[in-house]
């Protein structure tokens, strides 16, 4: 499922006296976070070109287009800016983006819906899919070919081949 | 101080037996493991383990790269999400 817009950092508060802000970067590689503008408020509201000017403790300082003061910097503390998908480069061979996986149908092999992908983990030994189903309950699946055969983006779900428990 | 070099790696002997079996059987399946104090050796390389972290067990496809390392290193005990944002998910 293809959202329109990801939420790539947020707005921590102002930065020194002339309009700059404190910038949190979500992306993977923080500064990237510039070559995604125009970012957007979560409303879609107002949007704004980014030049980062420099690191600071804790993120990037970064001068918006159209903020001018400390003020009107002050006053966006808080703020969640969105960017474009289209913006995002096109992803390698089985490369997805978390954002467009997550939230896909899961089904079997045999078309029984097991849930959605409720978010996507890596703790060194390859990538996670955790699927959560009605019930509430979370299946962890490793994101190899054996298990994920089949990731239908225009479709929006995800066929998996869950692994056999290991006998005792 | 490191581990005595003449002991060898220190491997649960039930993880051993485990991971024998589920080699012979040759079928796509998440053993279950409950020792994270366990060395990852280099027979355990292409299959894949459900490490416990407290709480449930976190699949760990064992690759070359991990061999000496210990299985609970890789399932940790506390979660944090973080943000979508850019990150990418390969399938291997």
């Amino acid at each position: 499922m293809s959202t329109d817009r990801i939420c790539v950092g947020a707005i921590a508060g102002a930065f020194g006296v002339r309009g700059e802000v404190r910038l949190k970067s979500f992306c993977t590689e923080p500064g990237a976070i510039a070559d995604y503008a125009p970012l957007w408020t979560e409303d879609g509201a107002r949007s704004f070109g980014v030049t980062l000017t420099r690191t600071v403790p804790n993120g990037l300082a970064a001068r918006l287009s159209g903020i001018t003061t400390r003020e009107a910097a002050e006053a966006l503390r808080g703020t969640r800016l969105y960017a474009d998908r289209e913006k995002l480069p096109p992803p390698g061979e089985d490369e997805f983006y978390h954002a467009d996986l997550l939230g896909l149908d899961v089904l079997d092999t045999g078309g029984t819906p097991l849930g959605r992908v409720a978010a996507i983990q890596n703790h060194g030994a390859g990538d996670i899919l955790e699927v959560r189903g009605a019930a509430g309950g979370a299946l962890l699946l490793p994101f190899t070919r054996a298990c994920v055969p089949t990731v239908d983006l225009t479709a929006g779900r995800v066929i998996v081949d869950p692994p056999e428990e290991a006998a005792p | 101080m490191s581990r005595s070099v003449w002991k060898g790696p220190f491997v649960d002997a039930y993880v051993l037996k485990k991971a024998e079996k589920a080699r012979d059987s040759g079928r796509n399946e998440v053993i279950k493991i409950w020792s994270r104090r366990s060395t990852i050796l280099p027979q355990f390389v292409g299959l894949t383990f459900g490490v416990y972290n407290g709480k449930k067990h976190i699949p760990v496809n064992v690759s070359e790269d991990m061999i000496g390392q210990k299985f609970g290193e890789y399932s940790p005990t506390r979660t944090y999400y973080g943000h979508a944002a850019d990150k990418k998910a390969k399938r291997k």
